[in-house]
This record gives C-alpha cells, structure tokens and sequence, in this order.
C-alpha cells in the first residue's frame, strides 16, 4: 500500500458519494469518507491481545436550505452509502433551521500535511510485539515489588476525504505511533502506579519508557501525609500541567461556547487573562504533531492561531459556522471523532495542538527557587469537574511531592489540591523551558503556580 | 439483511478459521442502528442517524487471541478478517505467558428479544423531536432559564453470534434515552442542572409516570431554580445518602472495574488475592446482572455468547466473585458471569459490567435519612475520574444537607471523593427500593471502547466517612 493509493481511494469515495447525491436530487450536501488501519499489540503482566482491521465509513451531511441532516455507515459499499445520504437528506428535510448554517466549503484549497512515515505502512504484528520487548526488557522482573505492568504499542496509518456539492474534494493522510507503559508496585501493603507513553507520527525511539514508568511508581512509595491546610506554591511537570491547562483551555479558546454566550473569557478579547510571560498558540501545521493535517475535517486549511500573546487574549478558535457567526473567518479547527470513529460525528471546534512557549527555567530550577511547595508529577484526577462558570476547581493529586528548601524531601499520600482556572493564569509564578513534543492535544512545559490550596 | 445469509458469513469464518489452525472461533455480526438529536436554544443543533455494521472475528490459539474485523459482508472480506485474526494469535503465542484457553462446551441455539410495545424504529423523527420539544417547554414552564438543551437518544439493532461449540443466538438490543438540561446565569452565578436517563425500551418509556417529558424537564427546570439558593456544602468526612444514581456510578467506577477479571489475573487489581476476604461492612452486598428485575440495561448474551446471569461480587461484606469471559473463569476455576462485551464489531471483546447494583437493604427513605441524622443527601453526578487502586472523585451537582434528620437546603456543586475499599467498611445501610437505570449518552469507557451501555442503580445507601469538597 502506497500513500498516493490511500488518498486516491478516499478521495474515490468521496466523489462518487456526492455524485450519488447530485443525482439524487439533495440540493446541498458534505461527505467525510474516513479509512484507517490500525494495528494494537499488548501486553498485560505476560497477557498478549492483538487487533488488526481497517476502520472504514462515511459521515454525510446534508442540508436543505438551513436545515441539516447527518448521518453515517460503516464500511464503503455503495448500498450503505446510499441509504447514509437517503437518511441524512430525509432528516434534513423535516428538520429545524439552523439560523447559524452557512453551507459547506466550495473550493479544494489544502495547508500543508503533517509528516508521513512509510515505515509504518510495512510494519507487521511481529515487529510490533518486537517493540514490546524492547520496553520490557527495561523492566527488571526480579524486583518483586513490581507487581504488574501493562505494555502497548499501537500504529495507525490512514486518513481521510472532504467532497462537497459546492466542489470540494480535498484529503488529508497520517501515520501514527504510539507506545505505552504503566506500572503498579507495592511495599509493605502501600500500591503505587506510573506510567510513560509516547505518540508521534513516525515510529519513536523506545528508550526509557518501561524504566520510566516503574520508577515514577517506585518513587511515589514511603508517602507522607500532608498535615493541615496550606497555601503554596505548586511545580507541574510537563505532562500533568498540559492537562490541567489543557482542559481549561480546550473550553475557554472555544469560538462556539464564544457565541452560545457561555464563554468565561467571552468578553476578555485583547484583554489580559494571564502572565506577561503565557503565550499560547494553537498549530494545526507542525509536520511534526498528531493532530497537524493539510485541511480540517469540514474541509478548509488548517491554520496557526495566536490565541494568548503576553497573556493577552487575542483569538478563539472557530469552525466555518461559528466562525461566521461571530464574523470571524475559521481557524481551521473544525475536529471530529470524540468517543467514536470520526465520520461518526459532525464536526466540532476543537484545538489542533495548543502550544504553551517555552520561557525561563528548567524544572529543577524552578523546584530551587521553592521554600515550601509541592511537586505534581501525574494528572491529578478530578480535573473536569472544575465549575466552568466560576473557574474553581477541586483535585486530588496522588503522586505529589513536598518541596522544601528548595528540595523534594518526601512523597505524598493523596491530597487534594483547589484554586480557580481564572486567578491561576495570573498566579503563574514561572514557565519552564522544557516543553518537548509529545502527542498531548496541549503541549506545555513545566509550570509554578502560586496560591494553590493544599490540603491532607 | 438475511439472516441465513449472515449466519453462512460468520459460518464460514468459523471453519476457516479453523482450517488455518485455529483451536476455537467465535465469530459476530453487529447491526447496530444509533440516533442522536440535539436541541439547544430551541435550535436543532445535532440530528444524526449512525448506522454500524459489520463482522468481527476472535481466532484463539493455544490460548492466545487475535482479533480483527471488517465492514464488508461478503465472502472474501470476512476470510480475510478471519485470516488475520488467525495470523495474530499464531504469531503473539510465543510471546504469551498467560494463555486462555477454555473448555468447549455443547453449543445454544437462542433467538431473544425484549417486549417492546412502541419500537422507536416505527416512528417518525418528528416524533422524537416533539417529546424534546415538551421537555423543553416543561423547564421553561418550571424557571426562568438562560438556556436549554434537550437530548434525545437511541439505540438499536440485531447481534448474531456463532462459535466452535456450534453456538447460534441471535438478540436484538435496544435503548431510547432522553436528557433535559438547564442553565440559569444570573449576577454572576451560574446553576446548571441536568434530569433524565435511559431505558431498554421503546418510546412507551417516555409515557410512564415518572419519566415523561413533562415530569423530566419540570425536574430539570425546578432543580436548577433551587441550585440559585444552594447553600456551600459541608467540607471534610461527612456521612452522606447517596441515591441509587450516585451509588450506581460510585459501585460501577470505583469497585465494578477492580473487579474485573482481565484486571484481577494480570495483579492491576487491589482485590486480585483477596477473594473471601472482607472488603466491607455487613451491609454491602453488590450485584452484576444481565437481564434485572429492576429494570436497566437489557442484556441477555455476552459477546463470547454466554448467557448472562445474576453474579454475587461482595456479600455482606465478603468478596465473593469477580466479573469473567470464558478464559479468565477457566483460569480462575470459577463460573462463566457473560460480561465479555464489545461496544461494535470494530472492537475484541473485554471483561466489563453488566448491570451492576449494591443490593437493596431493610430501610426506608425516611429511615435512612433519620439515620444520616446530619450530613449530605447527593443525588445526581455530572463527570468524575477513578483510578486502579479505588481512588474516585465524582462532582454532586445536585444534593441537599441532611440536618436533624431533615432533608433541608439544595447545596452547591460540590466534590466527593474517597477510596472505595475505605468506603465499603463505611456503608452503613441501604434502602428496601432499588431501581435501575441505563442510557444511551455516557456509558463505560474501559480500552477505548467508549460509551458502551450498562446499567447502574440501586437502593439509596448510607455511606461515611465520604470526603466532601476535596481542598476549600
């Protein structure tokens, strides 16, 4: 299998869905035509489980006038197409006006495609289980405080087509490459976990990721517990700060909750909602990130969008329909697939890759600088509770550290950790400089914050 | 689609598959037929019709799986998933050094289907964009909101099964689900509340007394208004009431998945040696059913086509069981439970829940909230996050303080977290009535196979020592 033949033959189905369309009398119509392989090897505590097959379907809108009507199938025998459209143009045409629609996009302008790696393409079920091998040999069996771990790795190779009435037909490919380890320990009745991961477009060096992920676990045994209620200061690392901004920010860069008029930020455009030192940009053109591709998933350029310069807000993130709504032109940030395949769902605003930039100091010197603090070292749990209309949130953080003096003195039995999302981006003390690429839909580097309440 | 012709299809994967090496095959065809529709600010934001069709094919080998599957219902596709599926067993069985494998058992031949009086296949989508619109109506009717979304959703379709063992079962699943949310901003404040859930059955479910659109969006409309004069909960262990929603989501997350065996034989579980051992007070007792008289989800085969039955995991107190496929109850030397599940034929099947409930008790509602005397009665939860060694933190968006024995003021969004094996010594009572619920928006999320229906509930349940409000 060649790249040129995947995107020829998305674009094939694509075509012949709207012609099927035209010629069946829908006045307006959108076809996302979807083709991915994928291929998952695991291995859990000396469990083996593989899956192999082609994630195929289509998801069709339709519109009639201002009313639209989607639906989808699975795989691409034009039976099931055909009766996809049939369904969407019959819903189309008993439905409400969406006063916001505002057609499909009509012209095959494309950005530029992220980087594809043919190597996945040729990579079979047993050269999978050889990387899976290669992160347990790290893992040293005879420590029998280990007691399980769970190893994946995963490839992803595919893309998909955007046709349209209006003339569109465009496509979009990827390779993906993901690898995973986490690891449960226990000492003297205490259970600890970690894990690493890594995701990219090309397949990745595995080095460290099963040593990782059972030392992260290992040092979180001997856990103290934090006594009393104190306000401190808080050092993130990069991966568990790129979720915690990363669900606050998923929310508030959202041109549509911008328009619905449920945006907390919704009135702070060219204001200041951060640090001098926060900037945010959320790329969709990086050769290099997950999510980068040559057009959205509606059909238009993916772009590059300053959200956050100098802590000032200066743009949210639109698709065609809000975009319009807002009289704003699209970020290129239509996404699809949230809880199922992509051509399962209508498009929906969603950040490419939100870029945090690098400023000041590494994280070990943002710990020195620290009297009394604490370390988080994995996503805390609770994250998405936070109240998105006021910003407080309340998490517990099971693998934290005490800083002291400027050095990490123990760890810590789960503690809860609360503060508000909107004080927090002008509470931030210092943002690192050791962002890295990674798969995250957020990618930051570590991050002090001040004020956060720490409680046993 | 014929059935006959379906049955050959996933037939001839049997005894191809077997023909490549294969020691046992279970081949599945899932039609599956999923509508959506969304009514935000009176504007039709979402009306979608998702139609998933297609065969999957689990080869084993020596007691190593493979699975793969197609979209494509003819001959050669389905040879060529089965090849591959063949393919992964033989190639990953070296590496293996936990085989599977299971005894063959004499084969069943089932067709079963739930009575369902007004199958939302024989009706219009007008029809169910009208019970949105009453919904809708009935919240603007009960508050002065900003905004209103009403949801409508549902699910169904036929699953054909067949195996090695000559098995042939044909079911056909089904669910309808309806959501009414409100959200009232007012001088800085915000109240949001969310009412409704699911059934398996047809639309006759939204005309039974307490879940029609006027009951569901009255509830919606009414716990909103109320959430503006909620008063901050009490922070810190607190003895709490949690219904049969919140207690249901509480046994699903945090103790259902410890319990499952793919978790119990790899060691990821805390409970994986502690089987007769006491996990909890006498008064808990936590069930996993697939078809329930108290209603739920309606699942009468799992996806290895095993009949679901009752399975007892903790009785007063001691855990009794754990939630098995085929190869982890062999393993085991214990019973086939049925919760092999796949949420669609993209998907291999893995060990989840079924109905999963704490089984009732001898209280009344009057009794149990006496029994609180003061503390937090949570009803409804809106997201939350558990981890492997029964951390979970779940926000209350909707509850009231107990004081005095009284039910007394709604409280505001609030936190509550804990570590179930901690909280189980802690239960203190249940209910005598238990009811079951099931939904077609949200669901379990386990291996990426996200939201698969289940059913949640139970009787209300006394419970200290429950953290509330995390860090203030």
């Amino acid at each position: 299998m060649e790249f040129e033949d995947l995107r020829a033959k998305v674009l094939e189905v694509a075509d012949s869905a709207i012609k099927y369309a035209k010629d069946s009398g829908v006045p307006s119509a959108e076809a996302f035509v979807f083709n991915q392989k994928i291929n998952n090897v695991s291995d859990n505590n000396g469990k083996i489980d593989s899956r192999l097959g082609m994630v195929q379907g289509l998801g069709i809108r339709v519109a009639v006038g201002k009313q639209v009507g989607f639906a989808s199938c699975t795989g691409f025998e034009l039976e099931s197409i055909k009766q996809a459209i049939n369904q969407a143009h019959s819903v189309a045409k008993v439905s409400l006006a969406n006063p916001m629609f505002n057609g499909f996009v009509a012209d095959t302008k494309t950005a530029k495609e992220g980087f594809l790696d043919p190597e996945i393409l040729n990579l079979n079920p047993e050269e999978l289980t050889n990387y899976l091998d290669k992160i347990n040999q790290e893992i040293n069996r005879d420590d029998k405080r280990i007691i399980s771990t769970s190893i994946g790795v995963r490839i992803r190779w595919g893309g998909y087509a955007v046709g349209t009435t209006e003339g569109c037909l465009s496509s979009s490919l990827t390779t993906a490459f993901t690898a995973f380890c986490s690891s449960v320990v226990a000492e003297t009745g205490e259970r600890k976990t970690g894990d690493d991961f890594v995701v990219g477009r090309k397949i990745i060096d595995l080095d460290g990721i099963g040593r990782n992920a059972v030392k992260k676990a290992m040092d979180g045994l001997g856990a103290k517990k934090f006594e009393g209620t104190e306000i401190l200061s808080s050092v993130w690392e990069t991966r568990p700060v790129s979720s915690f901004l990363g669900v606050a920010l998923g929310f508030l860069f959202s041109g549509s909750s911008y328009v619905e008029k449920s945006n907390p930020w919704g009135e702070k455009l060219n204001q200041q909602v951060a640090v001098e030192d926060f900037n945010a940009i959320d790329d969709g053109q990086n050769p290099e990130y997950i999510r980068t591709a040559s057009i959205d998933t509606e059909g238009t350029p993916r772009g590059k969008t300053v959200t956050i310069e100098k802590g000032i807000l200066k743009s949210f993130l639109f698709d065609r329909m809000y975009g319009k709504a807002a009289d704003k032109a699209t970020t290129g940030n239509a996404n699809r697939g949230f809880g199922g395949p992509a051509f399962e769902s209508t498009p929906v605003i969603m950040p490419n890759t939100i870029i945090i930039k690098n400023i000041g100091k590494n994280i070990d010197e943002q710990i020195a600088e620290i009297d009394k603090g604490i370390l988080i070292r994995s996503e805390p749990i609770g994250l998405f509770t936070a109240n998105q209309a006021t910003g407080d949130f309340s998490v517990t953080c099971n693998h934290g550290f005490l800083i002291e003096r400027g050095e990490i003195v123990y760890p810590l039995k789960s503690f809860g950790l609360a503060g508000n999302y909107f004080k927090t981006f002008n509470d931030i003390q210092q943002i690192g400089s050791d962002r890295e690429i990674t798969g995250d839909m957020l990618q930051s580097p570590s991050i002090t914050f001040k004020n956060h309440t720490i409680s046993g | 689609m014929e059935n006959e012709y379906i049955y050959d299809l996933l037939h001839k994967a049997v005894k191809e598959g077997e023909n490549k090496g294969a020691d046992f095959i279970e081949a599945r065809f899932d039609d599956l037929q999923l509508t959506t529709i969304n009514m935000t600010n009176d504007i039709l934001k979402q009306s979608s019709s998702m139609h998933r069709k297609g065969i999957g094919v689990m080869a084993y080998y020596q007691g190593t799986p493979g699975y793969s599957f197609t979209p494509e219902l003819n001959t050669k596709a389905v040879k060529e998933a089965t090849y591959n599926a063949v393919g992964l067993a033989k190639s990953t069985d070296s590496r293996n050094k936990m085989k599977l494998s299971f005894e063959r058992t004499k084969g069943i031949k089932d067709k079963v289907k739930p009575l369902i009086k007004k199958h939302p296949k024989d009706f219009e989508f007008n029809d169910k964009l009208e019970l949105i619109k009453r919904g809708i109506a009935a919240i603007k009717e009960n508050a002065n909101v900003t905004s209103t979304t009403g949801v409508y959703g549902e699910l169904y379709g036929e699953k054909f099964f067949v195996n090695s063992d000559d098995t042939e079962i044909y079911w056909v699943p089904v669910l309808v689900d309806m959501r009414m949310m409100a959200v009232i901003m007012r001088e800085g404040q915000q109240a949001m509340s969310v009412e409704g859930f699911g059934a398996s059955k047809g639309l006759e479910f939204f005309e039974e007394k307490e879940t029609t659109p006027e009951k569901v969006g009255g509830n919606s409309g009414k716990y909103c208004k109320e959430q503006l004069d909620a008063v901050a909960s009490p922070t810190g262990k607190t003895k709490t009431l949690v219904s049969p929603q919140m207690g249901g989501v509480v046994v699903h997350e945090s103790f259902g998945h410890l319990s499952e065996a793919d978790f119990v034989i790899t060691g990821q579980s805390p409970i994986a040696d502690r089987l007769g051992g006491e996990l909890g007070s006498e008064h808990v007792t936590i069930i996993d059913e697939g078809i329930s008289p108290y209603g739920g989800l309606y699942f009468p085969y799992d996806d290895q086509g095993v009949k679901t039955g009752r399975s007892v995991l903790v009785e007063k107190g001691i855990l009794r069981g754990y939630l098995h496929n085929r190869g982890t109850a062999h393993k085991m030397n214990a019973e086939t439970t049925g919760n092999a599940r796949a949420i669609n034929f993209m998907f291999n099947p893995i060990c989840r829940m079924k109905n999963t409930y704490f089984e009732k008790g001898d209280l009344t509602h009057e009794e149990a909230v006496e029994k609180v005397k003061n503390g937090v009665y949570a009803i409804d939860m809106s997201g939350g996050q558990v981890q492997m060694d029964g951390n979970f933190m779940f926000n209350c968006n909707r509850g009231y303080l107990i004081e005095n024995g009284e039910i007394t003021k709604p409280i505001k969004n609030t936190a509550l977290s804990g570590n179930i094996l901690d909280l189980l010594k802690h239960v203190q009572g249940a209910t005598k009535k238990v009811t079951l619920k099931t939904g077609y928006f949200g669901g379990c999320g386990k291996g990426d196979q996200f939201p698969l229906p289940v059913g949640f509930g139970g009787p209300e349940v006394i419970m200290d020592q429950v953290l509330i409000g995390g860090a203030k």
